[in-house]
C-alpha cells in the first residue's frame, strides 16, 4: 500500500519566503522562473515585489510600492515581448503596468466603485484567437470587460438591474476564446449564482446557483471550444460542469465533490494538462484532482434534447501546508508541476508537483 | 478409606528407577499423580498410592507415562547409588503425616516459582516484540523520508537545469537582438549621412519615406511581426450593456448571512397559526362558511377600519380571535381599532399580544413589529405614561433607523418628558 502511495504525485516543497504584508494574489511571470506577488502592507498601501527563483530559495528582485492596496492581478492580456501585468485595487481601479517603469500606469481606469475582487485577461502570451481584454469582477456587483486599447469605459458591462438589490460578484474568468469571435465571461457572486455571459452575442447565456458563496470558477483552457468549468464555493464544495452540451432547460451538466469542511478558495488547472486540477483551502490545504471523463459526453433526454453527461473526479493527493487560509495559487505555465501559492500566514511558497506524466 | 493399590514392581540403575503400577481400567490424567523429591503419589479415588521415596529424586525431570492400564514412571535419582528399596522401610505414622504435608507445600512453592519464571519472561518477550516492531517501523519511515528526499533533490536539479535553459535562451534573444539594434544604428548613420548630402528638399521627402520603408524591412523581428497582428486583431468592441438578476430566495440573504434557524422557526409558527383552529366550534355553528375563515374576518375588519367603523371592526376581529387565536395580525390590527376607540389599555394589551406572537425578530416580520411597538408607544403616550411610551418608540426606531416619522414622534416625546421633569 504505502508503494502505491509513494506512485502517486508529490507535493515537494521547494522554497518559501515570508512577508510583511498581507499576501493576496501570486503570478508567475511568463517564460522566466520569476514570480510576482501583490498585496497590503500594513500601512494601509498596496505592495508589488518581483521574486526569482534560485537554487531553492525566493530572491527580492524589485518592489513596488502603490497608493491602494492590490487585490489581484494577471498576466493574461499582455504579450509575451511586453509582459504587462494588469491589477485591480481596493478602490476599484484597473492598472496595467509595465514592471520595468512602473512609476506610471500604462492604462488605467477607475473601473469599479468598490473593490474589485477578481481579474482574468484573455488574448494575450501567445494563446487564443482575438483581441487582448481584461475582465475585472468587483463588491459593486458589476462585471465589466475592458479593452486597453479603449480608455475608460468599458468594452462590455454587466450590472444589475434598476432597483435590483446588489451581490457580490467574487470571481470571473474567460473562456471560449478559440476564434476572433467567440468569448465569453463567467461570474460567481457570493449569492451562489454563477452567470455565463456571451460576449459575442452580448447576452446572458445561462445561469445558476449553487447555493453557497462562489469563491473561484475557472475554466480548464480558456482559448478552446469551452470544454469543463470548475466552480469552488464556501463550505467545503466545488461543481465541476461539462460545458460541451447545453441542454435548454437543465443547462450544463456536473458533478460535485465535497473536499474538506472550509472554504475552498480557488482552484487552478494544470497548463500542460487541462485534467488535472488543483483547489486550494481555508484549512491551508492543497487538493489535486484528476478528472475522468464518462464514457459518453451527451445523451437524449425524454424528449430527443440533447444534454451533458458529467464525468467523476478523483482525490490524487491532498497535503497541509498551512494553518491558514490558502488565497491564491498559480501554475507555472513554462515548467509542467511548478507551482505558487500565497497564505494569509504571510507566506509565499513554491511547490513542485511530482509524476504528473504518470497520470 | 481409600483404596490402596500395592501390586507394583519396580527395578532400578544407577542413575534411575523405573516403576510400573498397573491401574486396570481406571482413567488416569496427571492430574491425578502428584510427584515431588522424595514423595509419589497417584491418586485416583477411591484408589491409592504412594509411596516416600528411598531418596530424592529429580522430580522435575521425572516423567511418568499413562498408557494400557499401567502408569509407568521413569524417576531419575538425584544421588547416584543404589537403593535398598523403593520407600523408606520404617517410616511412622508421624514421620509420613510431616513428609506429606511438606511434600505438598514444597509443590506449592515449585507451582508459584514456576509462574513468576513465567510471567518473567512473558515480559521479556513482549518487551522483545515491541522492540522488533519498532525497529521495522522506523526502517519503513526513514525509507519513505529517504525516497522523498531523493525526489525533492531530483526535481529541484530538474528545477536549476530548466532555469539555466531559459536564462540561457534569454541570453541568446539579448545577444539577437543588440546585433540587431546595432544593425539599425548603423543603417541611421548611413541615412543620415546621405540625408546630409542632399540638398532639395522633395529629395528628403522621398528619403525619409525610403528610411521608413527600410526599417520595415531590416527592423528587429518581434516589432515587424507584432505590427502586423495587430493589423489583424479586431477592433475594440462596442461598448454595451447586459442586465441581470440575481436569485431571489424567500430570504433575500446568502446562505452565509442567513438566520436560516430562527427564519424557519418563524415560517412553521405562521403555518402551524394557519391550522390553528378552536375547539369551541359548537356556539359558531349557525355562522356562514367564510365568517368561519380568520383570514376572511381579518380581511372584513380592515375594509371596516378603512371606513371608520371601528367597533365592527373590533367584532369581526374578536371572531376571528375566538377561531384562531395565534395569528398576531388579527392583535395587531384590532389594536388599531382600539386606539381609534380610545380604548388605550386594550390597545396595549393588544399589540403586546401581537409582540408576543411576533418572535422570532426575522426581517420577514419587521413592519409587523414596528407597527405594534409605535401603537403601544402611542397608546402609553395618551396614558402619560411617557417613559414607556418612548422606550416602545425607541425599539421601533432601531428595528427602521430610518424612518423619519418614528424619530420625529420620539423627539417630541423626549422633550415632553424634559418639559414635565422641569415642570416638577
Amino acid at each position: 500500500a504505502m508503494a502505491a502511495g509513494l506512485e502517486r504525485p508529490q507535493v515537494v516543497s521547494h522554497a518559501q519566503q515570508a512577508l510583511s504584508y498581507t499576501l493576496f494574489d501570486c503570478k508567475w511571470v511568463p517564460r522566466s522562473a520569476r514570480l510576482l506577488c501583490l498585496g497590503s502592507a500594513a500601512r494601509g498601501s498596496g505592495l508589488l515585489q518581483l521574486y526569482e527563483l534560485r537554487g531553492g530559495r525566493l530572491v527580492l528582485l524589485r518592489e513596488i510600492e502603490k497608493a491602494k492596496p492590490l487585490k489581484c492581478g494577471t498576466f493574461g492580456a499582455t504579450s509575451l515581448q511586453q509582459r504587462y501585468f494588469a491589477t485591480g485595487d481596493f478602490g476599484g481601479n484597473l492598472n496595467i503596468w509595465n514592471l520595468e517603469a512602473p512609476e506610471i500606469p500604462v492604462y488605467s481606469v477607475k473601473g469599479h466603485k468598490e473593490i474589485i475582487n477578481s481579474i482574468d485577461g484573455v488574448g494575450g502570451l501567445g494563446i487564443g484567437e482575438g483581441a487582448p481584454e481584461i475582465v475585472t469582477g468587483s463588491r459593486d456587483g458589476t462585471v465589466k470587460v475592458w479593452d486597453p486599447r479603449q480608455k475608460d469605459t468599458p468594452v462590455a458591462n454587466m450590472e444589475p438591474v434598476q432597483g435590483e438589490s446588489k451581490r457580490d460578484c467574487w470571481t470571473v474568468a474567460f473562456g471560449n476564446a478559440y476564434n476572433q469571435e467567440e468569448r465569453v465571461v463567467c461570474a460567481g457572486y457570493d449569492n451562489g449564482d454563477i452567470k455565463l455571459f456571451d460576449l459575442k452575442t452580448m447576452s446572458l447565456r445561462w445561469e445558476t446557483n449553487i447555493k453557497n458563496g462562489v469563491c473561484s470558477v475557472e475554466f480548464d483552457r480558456k482559448d478552446v471550444n469551452m470544454n469543463k468549468l470548475v466552480a469552488t464555493s464556501l463550505e467545503g464544495k466545488f461543481h465541476v460542469f461539462d460545458m460541451r452540451t447545453q441542454h435548454p432547460t437543465k443547462g450544463f451538466a456536473s458533478v460535485s465533490e465535497k473536499a474538506q469542511k472550509s472554504t475552498i478558495w480557488q482552484v487552478r488547472h494544470l497548463p500542460q494538462n487541462r485534467d488535472i486540477f488543483m483547489t486550494s483551502g481555508g484549512a491551508g490545504s492543497l487538493h489535486l484532482w484528476k478528472y475522468e471523463y464518462p464514457a459518453q459526453r451527451s445523451k437524449k433526454d425524454s424528449e430527443g434534447a440533447e444534454m451533458g453527461v458529467a464525468g467523476s473526479v478523483s482525490l490524487l493527493q491532498n497535503v497541509t501546508l498551512s494553518t491558514q487560509p490558502i488565497s491564491s495559487l498559480d501554475w507555472s505555465p513554462d515548467k509542467k508541476g511548478l507551482c505558487v501559492c500565497g497564505a494569509f500566514d504571510q507566506t509565499v511558497r513554491v511547490l513542485i508537483v511530482t509524476k504528473l506524466n504518470k497520470v | 478409606m481409600p483404596v490402596w493399590l500395592r501390586e507394583h514392581r519396580w527395578r532400578q540403575t544407577a542413575s534411575a528407577v523405573y516403576l510400573s503400577l498397573p491401574v486396570r481400567g481406571l482413567r488416569v490424567t496427571p492430574a491425578n499423580i502428584f510427584c515431588t523429591d522424595r514423595y509419589l503419589k497417584v491418586s485416583i479415588p477411591p484408589f491409592l498410592f504412594e509411596a516416600i521415596l528411598y531418596a530424592p529424586i529429580d522430580d522435575t525431570n521425572s516423567t511418568a507415562k499413562i498408557g494400557n492400564g499401567i502408569i509407568f514412571f521413569t524417576l531419575y535419582k538425584k544421588e547416584e547409588a543404589m537403593w535398598d528399596s523403593l520407600t523408606l522401610a520404617n517410616a511412622n505414622k508421624e514421620k509420613l503425616q510431616y513428609l506429606r504435608e511438606n511434600a505438598v507445600l514444597k509443590a506449592h512453592e515449585k507451582a508459584k516459582e514456576e509462574t513468576e519464571a513465567k510471567k518473567v519472561t512473558k515480559q521479556e518477550h513482549k518487551k522483545y516484540a515491541l522492540e522488533a516492531t519498532m525497529k521495522l517501523e522506523e526502517a519503513e519511515r526513514k525509507r519513505i523520508e529517504d525516497l522523498k528526499e531523493k525526489e525533492r533533490q531530483k526535481v529541484t536539479k530538474e528545477l536549476e537545469l530548466w532555469k539555466k535553459q531559459q536564462e540561457d535562451s534569454e541570453k541568446q534573444k539579448r545577444v539577437q537582438k543588440e546585433g540587431e539594434l546595432h544593425q539599425e544604428v548603423e543603417q541611421l548613420k548611413e541615412r543620415k549621412k546621405e540625408k546630409m548630402n542632399k540638398t532639395s528638399v522633395p529629395n528628403e521627402g522621398a528619403s525619409k519615406t525610403r528610411l521608413k520603408a527600410t526599417k520595415g524591412c531590416h527592423g528587429s523581428y518581434s516589432m515587424f511581426s507584432e505590427n502586423l497582428k495587430e493589423e489583424q486583431l479586431p477592433a475594440p468592441r462596442s461598448a454595451t450593456t447586459i442586465k441581470i438578476n440575481f436569485t431571489s430566495r424567500v430570504f433575500p440573504t446568502a446562505l452565509r448571512e442567513s438566520r436560516v434557524a430562527e427564519e424557519e422557526e418563524w415560517l412553521r409558527k405562521q403555518a402551524e397559526a394557519r391550522r390553528t383552529v378552536s375547539a369551541d366550534l359548537s356556539e359558531l355553528e349557525d355562522l356562514k362558511e367564510e365568517e368561519k375563515n380568520p383570514e376572511w374576518l381579518k380581511d372584513k375588519g380592515n375594509k371596516m377600519f378603512a371606513t371608520g367603523n371601528y367597533l365592527a371592526a373590533v367584532n369581526a376581529y374578536n371572531l376571528a380571535v375566538r377561531l384562531n387565536n395565534k395569528l398576531p395580525l388579527l392583535y395587531l390590527n384590532r389594536a388599531a381599532c382600539h386606539l381609534k376607540l380610545r380604548n388605550l389599555h386594550k390597545a396595549i394589551e393588544d399589540s403586546s399580544k401581537a409582540l408576543e406572537l411576533l418572535t422570532p425578530p426575522v426581517r420577514d416580520n419587521e413592519n409587523a413589529r414596528i407597527k405594534a411597538y409605535v401603537r403601544r408607544g402611542t397608546a402609553f403616550c395618551q396614558l402619560e405614561l411617557y417613559t414607556e411610551g418612548l422606550q416602545d418608540y425607541e425599539a421601533a426606531l432601531k428595528i427602521d433607523p430610518k424612518n423619519k416619522t418614528i424619530e420625529k414622534d420620539a423627539e417630541n416625546i423626549r422633550h415632553l418628558i424634559q418639559g414635565t421633569t422641569q415642570d416638577s
